[in-house]
């Protein structure tokens, strides 16, 4: 006993070092290049033209945020409309997606293949870009609409399907027994399916949430007021505008103007990304090992 | 029982639901209406709308109205959305009435494709005075298919390129000062290299190097789409030009080797077609671009302390084409007439064209007694994006342009009439390809090209194994075909020549 | 004797009632994606803009035909495939391991930090990642070159070998996509009943066998959605991320090139708004074809694992 016991403790705590310098390394490779980002938004554009990036900034500036701030109301604009179409998306989304998931996971339903096979073409198909956009402005009337910004991210079949692996994981027997109780579908799905799902929600709610934070192509199509840009439809802008103006280099008429400088673009991303990330760690106290499944038992 | 209210009530909310999600609020901005008494127009440009472009818009409508009883919208595309938003205006069915247009934005693809309305009759009719000013090569090249679809500039922009290079860094060094020859370019890269190595000598970035073009013009060749990034080439000297390719061309294998050789001596960098930075000769990375002269003029604005100069190394200089920048009419226009007459007020009117192209004298922008404009405030304003209007009356030059610039342009114009050769490449000017019957071949020739020309172009693959492969590379993809179909449309022009 | 009388009445009820949940999203997918799908027909028109989509001629397979033109659509197909294979099972992988690592860490502070680190990747644009790729492997000022000037090695030209791209590529890729695939897994593993842990624990079985046992077992449905999920987008390419990685660099082409950049080139300079239709076509009836055959492999297997 002794002795198996301390085998099992030499190779757990070999595991645990493993483990330990494995999830380091993987954190350290993801954070430096943001830290990167960091400190160039923080650095004179000279000292990046001539010295490329560092941790540390060679030559101190924060001109780019000025830059940036110097018009605030542009940019707290911005803030509102992503906030806004992220609050709402994501709780719509979620339910929407949630409830269809619920649906096409019921074993005894008959048709859940048929429904899952209906929603799963729509990935492989696409109409493209001319007809949806036709049918959105044409036929829907969602021209600069925010609508036009949130119902696109409100339903993504890849999450519905990842969704339905989690709501797989709740055993049957719950649904079972909740049926023979004489509890209707909403009523097990709302008291009973939900409140199991904690981590699938929490889950599934941050990437419909980070969709929408990061969506620019939608605002890229059917948004042209300047007030209902969100805020990386402006870092979009930026980034890609010198991509577009130097690919059109040999025009003759177009003035030469000066292009938004490598620190703006980082300072950009940085003011654009900044909130969400601060998310991230809120949601995290759901992904708390084994609360829920006790309930089977008795 | 209950259970039947409950679901009832729950499906007739999560139809409501959506049902509501469908009944967006979104108004078009600016529609095209005819309210009775005066007209709105609604016209397209690309660019980023300036943060204080409200005021001289309304500037503008207030002087409009009494000239015209109409009003102006104008609506920007940004710079980072007109590849996809471009084509969608014109397809989607969405009610404006003029836009901007030129060749980058794919204007003969686009005409082909019944994206404009025509101008036979509107243009003459209800743009009497900028019709009578267009030259003929300009109305030429406003026509596909026989039929005009665009209102070209009447501001003459020509196909000179060649170097533009600082000229502060040279003090102080044993530079003879001459531009004239490739060799003499090749001197200028050196010493750059010896005295400033933070510098790159020859500003090269992810577009691709034009000097490959700049070469092919210096020994004579045009370019059979007039611009850039062409992989056929002819002769206007000769009586019945015939298309050339790189890889026929007897004089590339020396191009090549120059190439190699700037390579070798690290003019540009090794791995500058990942590098996406247009501005590095407008921002000091770079000491020489080679490139037209209003670019020239641009940098030398921004950077009158680096004395820039230039040097065209055309070996004949021609009008770019006209619809390098252009007017289109929309097939959704209300109002097509209305909008052909604000285009001749705007070219022909000198304070509408002030009012409409550079704002609110003493607000937006300023005049010195030179003439030359300068904007007040470039945080709040710019310029018109629609470049088409400029005229050669009306335009004027940004403050801080050098002497030069008129007087090599006034040479150009010059040189156009000096002679039989320079005459006839003139005559050439209008030619423009329509490739609509060999569109697939032309794609893949485009795609061929740009895979293997740029590298062997730059000496970054073997000269003499690079060419060869992009000799197959381009039979293959149908270069044949491609040069058939041209040739025989050359033909047709050369002999409408005589 | 109610009971049975019960269930046909009840069966449709909750039918009924199953069907009124799904129908938000039903009503979604077909305004929003299926009716716009009729827009497939340019694939095979000769888009005219004064015609629009449903006047425009046939014009049968002519638009696919500079897919196929000098021998150019099996190498980008090939490439697109191979890439995203490879990207699947790294990503994948890394993703697993990753989850499998961080909920076995027991030092919360830790665990809470990584969790939100691994995530950054995410959330920095192409475009940005593309010029920190250049500031790495160009060949005069890169980071990479520095770096072997300073070990008195010489320089490496990075751009003109390319057989090196897939893997940096690759690299990328798990680099952007692991930390956000991961949070799947951990979300899967947390969800895993304790009760076998714990049982497990009394047994003296060592943590390998836990997760060999426990945890792996426990996350299969999850992984083999995930793995069919990205098998259904086989030919699709992350064009962003290709484009800004390798930029213009012809010499890269041949093993870099996957159709969606291709397409991107192609119609860079020339409108046609059928040949785009037709590119996304192409690639749709091979997801399609692929999809169904492993899908139905799946299902023969173990009906719960298929996606329909």
């Amino acid at each position: 006993m002794a002795s198996s016991s301390k085998l099992r403790d030499r190779s757990s705590s070999l595991f645990y070092v493993i483990c330990y310098v494995f999830v380091l390394i993987v954190a350290l490779i993801s954070l430096i290049p943001f830290l990167i980002l960091i400190s160039g938004s923080f650095t004179s554009e000279h000292a990046i033209r001539f010295g490329g990036y560092s941790l540390i900034p060679k030559e101190w500036s924060v001109s780019a945020y000025e830059l940036i701030f110097k018009t605030p109301m542009t940019v707290v604009h911005a803030y509102g409309v992503s906030i806004v179409i992220t609050v709402i998306g994501t709780f719509l989304g979620l339910f929407i997606t949630t409830m269809a998931a619920y649906v096409i996971s019921r074993k005894d339903f008959k048709y859940r293949n048929v429904l899952s096979f209906f929603f799963y073409f729509t990935t492989l198909f696409n109409g493209g870009m001319l007809s949806t956009y036709i049918f959105y402005i044409r036929y829907y009337h969602l021209k600069d609409s925010l609508w036009a910004l949130i119902i696109p991210g409100l339903f993504n079949v890849f999450y519905l399907l990842i969704m339905r692996s989690f709501v797989s994981a709740i055993p049957s027997a719950l649904i079972e027994s909740a049926e023979i109780d004489g509890a209707g579908e909403y009523r097990t799905f709302f008291r009973i399916i939900l409140p199991l799902l904690q981590s699938g929600l929490a889950t599934i709610g941050l990437f419909i949430a980070l969709g929408y934070w990061n969506d620019w192509y939608n605002a890229m199509l059917y948004i042209n007021s300047t007030d209902k840009y969100p805020l990386q439809y402006m870092l979009y802008t930026l980034l890609q505008k010198t991509e577009a103006m130097s690919r059109i280099a040999s025009s003759a008429g177009i003035p030469v103007m000066d292009m938004p400088s490598h620190s703006l673009k980082m300072a950009m991303a940085v003011v654009a990304t900044g909130p969400i990330i601060l998310v991230y760690p809120f949601v995290q106290k759901y992904f708390v090992k084994g609360i829920t499944i006790g309930s089977v038992k008795g | 029982m209950i259970q039947h209210k409950r679901m009832m009530l729950a499906s007739i909310a999560a139809l409501a639901f959506t049902g509501s999600l469908l009944t967006g609020c979104g108004k078009a901005k600016g529609t095209s209406a005819s309210s009775g008494e005066t007209t709105n127009l609604v016209m397209y440009v690309i660019g980023d709308r300036p943060a204080g472009q409200d005021k001289p818009d309304a500037n503008f409508n207030e002087l409009l109205k009494k000239k015209m009883n109409c009003t102006l919208t104008v609506n920007w595309i940004p710079w980072a959305d007109f590849t996809n938003k471009y084509p969608l205006l014109f397809s989607s069915g969405e009610t404006f009435d003029m836009a901007y247009t030129a060749a980058w934005l794919n204007f003969t693809s686009l005409a082909q494709k019944g994206a404009f309305k025509e101008l036979d009759t509107l243009w003459p009719q209800y743009a009497p005075k900028n019709f009578a000013r267009q030259s003929d090569a300009a109305k030429q090249e406003a026509s596909v298919a026989g039929h005009y679809y665009c209102v070209p500039t009447l501001l003459a922009t020509y196909t000179a390129y060649g170097p533009i290079y600082r000229t502060d860094i040279m003090e102080g060094t044993d530079w003879n000062g001459k531009m004239n020859t490739f060799d003499d370019i090749e001197k200028y890269c050196d010493i750059v290299k010896k005295t400033h190595p933070e510098l790159d000598p020859i500003d090269i970035y992810a577009q691709g190097s034009e000097w490959d073009d700049t070469y092919m013009y210096s020994i004579g060749y045009r370019s059979s789409k007039n611009a850039t990034n062409d992989f056929l080439f002819y002769d206007p000297e000769e009586k019945n030009p015939k298309l050339i390719t790189y890889y026929e061309c007897d004089k590339i294998p020396q191009f090549l080797d120059m190439m190699a050789r700037w390579n070798k001596k690290g003019f540009f960098p090794k791995s500058a077609l990942a590098d996406t930075d247009s501005t590095k000769t407008q921002n000091g990375k770079a000491a020489m671009r080679t490139h037209n002269i209003d670019t020239y003029q641009g940098y030398a604005i921004l950077h009158p302390e680096w004395k820039f100069k230039y040097q065209a190394m055309n070996k004949y200089v021609t009008h770019l084409p006209f619809t390098q920048d252009a007017m289109v009419i929309s097939n959704t226009s209300k109002n097509p007439e209305k909008a052909m007459q604000l285009w001749d007020l705007i070219t022909s009117d000198r304070d509408v064209f002030d009012a409409f192209f550079y704002g609110i004298l003493g607000t937006t922008y300023s005049v010195n007694d030179k003439g030359e404009y300068k904007v007040l405030d470039t945080n709040q304003y710019a310029l018109s994006d629609m470049w088409a209007a400029r005229t050669i009356e009306f335009t004027r030059n940004g403050e801080g342009t050098p002497e030069d610039y008129q007087t090599q342009r006034a040479g150009y114009e010059t040189f156009m009439k000096s002679g039989p050769e320079a005459e006839r490449a003139v005559k050439f000017e209008a030619f423009a390809i329509d490739t609509s019957k060999i569109e697939t071949e032309y794609a893949a020739c485009q795609n061929v090209h740009q895979q293997y020309w740029w590298p062997l172009e730059l000496g970054y693959t073997d000269a003499k194994k690079g060419l060869a492969d992009y000799k197959a590379k381009m039979e293959a993809a149908g270069i044949e075909k491609v040069r058939a179909e041209i040739q025989s449309q050359l033909d047709a022009y050369t002999a409408a020549l005589k | 004797m109610e009971r049975q009388l019960k269930v046909p009445d009840y069966r449709g009820k909750k039918y009924a009632a199953l069907l009124s949940m799904a129908t938000p999203a039903i009503i979604i997918t077909l305004a929003f994606a299926y009716f716009p799908m009729s827009g497939l027909v340019l694939a095979f028109k000769n888009y005219r803009f004064d015609r629009g989509v449903f006047g425009s001629a046939w014009n049968g397979f002519e638009n696919f035909r500079y897919l196929f033109q000098s021998g150019t659509g099996w190498l980008i197909t090939r490439n697109t495939i191979l890439y995203n294979l490879l990207n699947l099972f790294t990503s994948q992988a890394l993703a697993i391991i990753i989850a499998v690592f961080i909920t076995e860490i027991t030092n919360m502070a830790f665990r809470k930090v990584s969790q939100s680190v691994i995530f950054l990747p995410y959330f920095i644009s192409w475009v940005i990642v593309g010029t920190f790729v250049y500031n790495i492997f160009n060949y005069e000022t890169g980071a990479l070159n520095t770096m072997l000037k300073a070990m008195n090695l010489s320089p490496v030209n990075v751009y003109d070998k390319p057989g090196v791209w897939p893997w940096i590529i690759c690299f990328f890729n798990a680099w952007k996509w692991a930390g956000y695939n991961s949070v799947i897994y951990i979300a899967a593993i947390t969800g895993i009943d304790p009760e076998p842990y714990e049982a497990a624990e009394i047994d003296g079985a060592t943590i390998a066998q836990r997760i060999r046992y426990i945890t792996m077992p426990g996350i299969l449905p999850t992984i083999i959605t995930m793995l069919l999920l990205q098998v259904g987008r086989i030919l699709r390419g992350d064009f962003e991320m290709f484009y800004q990685i390798v930029g213009n660099n012809g010499q890269l082409f041949n093993a870099t090139d996957v159709i969606d950049t291709y397409v991107f080139r192609s119609l860079l300079q020339n409108s046609n708004l059928g040949m785009t239709a037709a590119a996304s076509l192409y690639q749709s009836v091979l997801c399609f074809a692929i999809i169904m055959i492993v899908n139905a492999v799946v299902k023969h297997i173990d009906a719960d694992y298929a996606l329909f």
